[in-house]
């Protein structure tokens, strides 16, 4: 149930009358020895129907998304607001962002060893596996805290935070209180012979609990309701050390029964280890990551489906791959339960070898591998739910490969050629289906013609098993080819055509146009094309994104 | 920094703490109260009982006539009946000064959809049953209300009803089990209501003759404790097949008297909103 109480758009009154005042131009810098800065993003669209690709038309014809963040600092003291307006919610965001208003407002009081924060605030306990208070705005998640934030550093070396607040959903509040504890010590600040060790060690321990009512969630067993625990927390121990070029960093995470619709109400703990080794010099850096995670949904709404309301946030192992097809099939993080494995290589072949030639060679592979945890169910609502093995793995959820050549060819021309492996299970997005298994090559050409005036040329091909099934209706399956032309002139202009065609066992024709240009720090974006619906993941956490055919635009700026 | 020291254990002692364990032994609860249903038992009593139920007010100067003639049709039929008072919020039923307020938002509730809310009071409606018309039967109880309950009562019951009701402790809480059987087989969509009963409330009263200190209502409706259209009771039935249902509630010891509490229950149609069978029982 999401339950919302208080209204974001209630203006906070004093500190909104103090910016209104401060960030007219007259006062735009210097006010009373404090000072104004600001960013505003202005995205705009309007799609009309396209029977071959799925998008409707927009009753609206235009749909906006715009935001305002203004900050007012003073040695000290800072307060900022950000006004925020969906009118109407572009085309993926979700509806209940429909409106206008004042979404975020704080004051803030920060030293080099105390800080406090009252109003909206975002934080983070170590990796997150416990809190992550964030918001990405191309994902239409904001799940920030409102309430009180402190960081306190009694000694050096070491850190203490403490908050408490409840999170925004959307316009209003959720109905959960969230309270957290973290503290961490850094030991080479702490242990004096340390402090020049070149073996540098960080512990940490974060405690996040939640408060929410009871309501009404019937057992399986007619006549019975469920029994729900109020107080629901998590915790975690970690670790960060390093050596040289060495370093590891590890977090364990614990959680309390937490029922909650997201594992179907069952009384399981939760816990999530997340492990990270690496190595790096000169030339070459190394990298393995490596996770666990069982029942670790938190949320401070037990029954808040989609992406808000999380407390905590599991790290993403895969890697963020920028090229259209390799991004095809984002995953999204399995918070219910995974387990991954991902390693990253790096090395650059000296000039002049036989592999660095004349300019050297840059090599990048990386990969993945996330499978679901060899569990047994053992009863439903109002029960364990299941049992798992630590180490054993259940179906394949997701795996890639991606090996990415970078070479300059001379002064003016780089090459970049990349091979890449999709394996995709269907289920991780909720739905049925064959694993998807893609082959992907990519080129990709910079040609700088002159200081002002680059090209870059872009060749995609992707070869699939998965074939077009109208009930399931996934328009990415299929056999692809794109090409991509970019041109950017006069240090300020760009212009880009590209278009992706589904030419086997596939659907769509998707052409895009771009014209963009940047002056300062403002620029100013023009788009005209086909959007493929799809899913997009930033950091594992994911957002459905409809087809739509038309135009775009986009304008930022900041003072 | 001793004092940092012990604020932070002492913080830290207080979060931790704010975390709940349920044992698997304690993690359903009963809560019947959302219409959830299942096979019972047999209903013995076939009984055909009429549902009486009478709007009123205590600064209405006629309703102690029908108080009157509602207690001889009680004697008169015996177990076969059963009253309820209804005080919605209309002027007649404004409390004097210092006396137990009556009005219930569920009382509210059913005046407006029987549409008796700022008419003639008292009103009656027996078994919610409708003129040829297809009007509510409702009329004024001070001339006998023996020709409007002999025709439910004579008539077989289509469905034999049966509730019980146990306190769990001291402090309000009671369990209510409802039964019903299928007299006959039945594909109508049907709902059980339940209400919360009391008895001996002292309040003025005002009548013909003026103002009665010390006037003991009866019968007076305190709560719906379903929805005030009753919760629906799921699945068709045959003839002979049971349904079975708890119920948990809380009565407001704080203003309501537990030992004077009972328990209304009756089944209607769902859409015709006619009373099938109802019954009572006391709080053990």
């Amino acid at each position: 149930m999401i339950k919302q109480r208080s209204n974001l758009r209630t203006p906070f009154v004093l500190c909104v009358a103090i910016l209104a005042c401060f960030s007219t131009p007259t006062f735009a810098q210097g006010i009373l020895g404090g000072h104004v800065t600001g960013n505003i993003q202005l995205d705009g669209q309007i799609s009309r129907r396209d029977t071959i690709i799925g998008s409707n038309d927009v009753p609206e014809k235009l749909l906006t998304n715009a935001r305002a963040d203004i900050l007012y600092t003073n040695g000290d003291f800072s307060a900022g607001l950000r006004y925020e307006a969906y009118l109407n919610p572009m085309l993926g965001f979700n509806n209940q962002y429909k409106g206008q208003g004042i979404a975020n407002y704080f004051v803030s009081y920060k030293t080099q060893d105390f800080a406090i924060t009252a109003g909206h605030y975002y934080e983070q306990f170590g990796n997150g596996l416990t809190l992550r208070a964030y918001e990405d705005r191309y994902l239409g998640l904001d799940n920030a805290l409102f309430g009180l934030n402190v960081m306190y550093r009694p000694w050096k070396g070491v850190t203490f935070k403490g908050l408490i607040g409840r999170q925004r959903v959307y316009w209003g509040m959720g109905e959960g209180i969230v309270r957290g504890l973290d503290g961490e010590l850094n030991l080479n600040e702490i242990v004096k012979p340390w402090e020049e060790s070149r073996t540098r060690i960080t512990l940490g321990g974060s405690f996040v609990s939640k408060y929410e009512d009871d309501e009404t969630i019937l057992s399986e067993i007619s006549g019975y309701k469920l029994n729900l625990p109020k107080n629901i927390g998590a915790g975690s121990v970690r670790l960060d050390l390093s050596h040289g070029g060495f370093g590891l960093q590890a977090e364990y995470a614990l959680k309390g029964q937490d029922p909650n619709i997201m594992n179907n109400y069952i009384y399981r703990t939760g816990q999530a280890l997340w492990l990270s080794a690496s190595y790096s010099q000169k030339g070459l850096s190394a990298n393995i990551q490596a996770k666990r995670v069982d029942n670790m949904g938190f949320k401070s709404v037990r029954s808040q489906t989609g992406e808000m309301l999380y407390i905590n946030y599991i790290p993403a192992i895969t890697k963020q791959h920028t090229y259209a097809f390799l991004s095809m099939y984002p995953y999204a993080t399995q918070s219910a339960g995974e387990m991954g494995l991902q390693g990253d290589f790096m090395y650059k072949f000296k000039k002049e070898t036989l592999l660095g030639g004349k300019y050297g060679t840059d090599l990048h592979i990386n990969a993945s591998l996330i499978r679901g945890l060899d569990s047994t169910i053992v009863g439903g609502r109002g029960t364990e739910g299941y049992t798992s093995t630590f180490f054993g793995t259940g179906d394949l959820y997701y795996g890639d490969l991606s090996i990415e050549l970078a070479k300059k060819l001379s002064n003016k021309l780089k090459l970049t050629t990349t091979y890449g492996y999709v394996a995709f299970n269907p289920i991780v997005e909720g739905h049925a289906g064959d694993i998807h298994h893609n082959h992907v090559v990519i080129g990709d050409l910079t040609w700088k013609i002159n200081k002002k005036n680059v090209i870059r040329f872009e060749a995609e091909w992707m070869g699939s098993d998965s074939h077009y099934d109208a009930d399931i209706d996934d328009k990415r399956c299929g056999d692809w080819i794109m090409g991509l032309v970019e041109y950017n002139f006069t240090s300020a202009w760009f212009v880009s055509l590209s278009d992706q065609y589904a030419y086997h066992d596939g659907i769509g024709n998707y052409y895009n146009i771009s014209v963009g240009y940047t002056k300062g720090a403002t620029r100013l974006q023009l788009g005209y094309g086909k959007q493929r619906e799809g899913i997009i993941c930033i950091g594992g956490v994911c957002r459905q994104v409809p087809a739509s055919n038309g135009l775009t635009f986009s304008l930022t700026t900041s003072f | 920094m001793k004092k940092a020291i012990l604020s932070i254990l002492a913080i830290s002692a207080l979060v931790f703490s704010s975390c709940d364990r349920i044992e698997n032994e304690n993690r359903l609860i009963f809560s019947g109260a959302v219409g959830e249903w299942y096979d019972g038992s047999p209903v013995e009593d076939h009984t055909h009982r009429a549902l009486l139920e009478k709007y009123t007010g205590v600064r209405c100067v006629n309703c102690p006539n029908a108080d009157i003639e509602i207690s001889n049709a009680l004697q008169h039929f015996g177990h076969s009946l059963i009253a309820v008072s209804i005080h919605d919020s209309c002027t007649f039923t404004r409390p004097y000064e210092g006396d137990p307020d009556m009005r219930t938002p569920d009382g509210n509730e059913l005046s407006h959809f029987f549409g008796v809310f700022n008419g003639d009071y008292p009103n009656a409606l027996v078994s919610r049953t409708k003129k040829t018309t297809g009007e509510w039967d409702l009329f004024t109880p001070t001339a006998g209300v023996d020709s409007h309950v002999e025709p439910i009562v004579n008539a077989p019951a289509t469905i034999a009803l049966d509730v019980t009701a146990q306190a769990v402790d001291n402090d309000g809480n009671i369990t209510i089990k409802a039964s019903i059987e299928f007299l006959e087989s039945c594909s109508d969509t049907l709902a059980l209501t339940l209400f919360v009963m009391e008895d001996g409330i002292i309040a003025s009263q005002l009548s013909k003759e003026g103002k009665i200190n010390g006037y003991v209502h009866n019968h007076i409706l305190r709560d719906i404790i379903t929805d005030w259209q009753g919760t629906e009771i799921k699945a068709d039935g045959n003839a002979g097949e049971c349904r079975y249902a708890i119920f948990q509630y809380k009565i407001d010891t704080t203003l309501w008297n537990p030992e004077n509490c009972h328990i209304v229950a009756f089944v209607s149609n769902k859409n015709t909103m006619l009373v099938l069978n109802a019954a009572e029982c006391s709080i053990e």
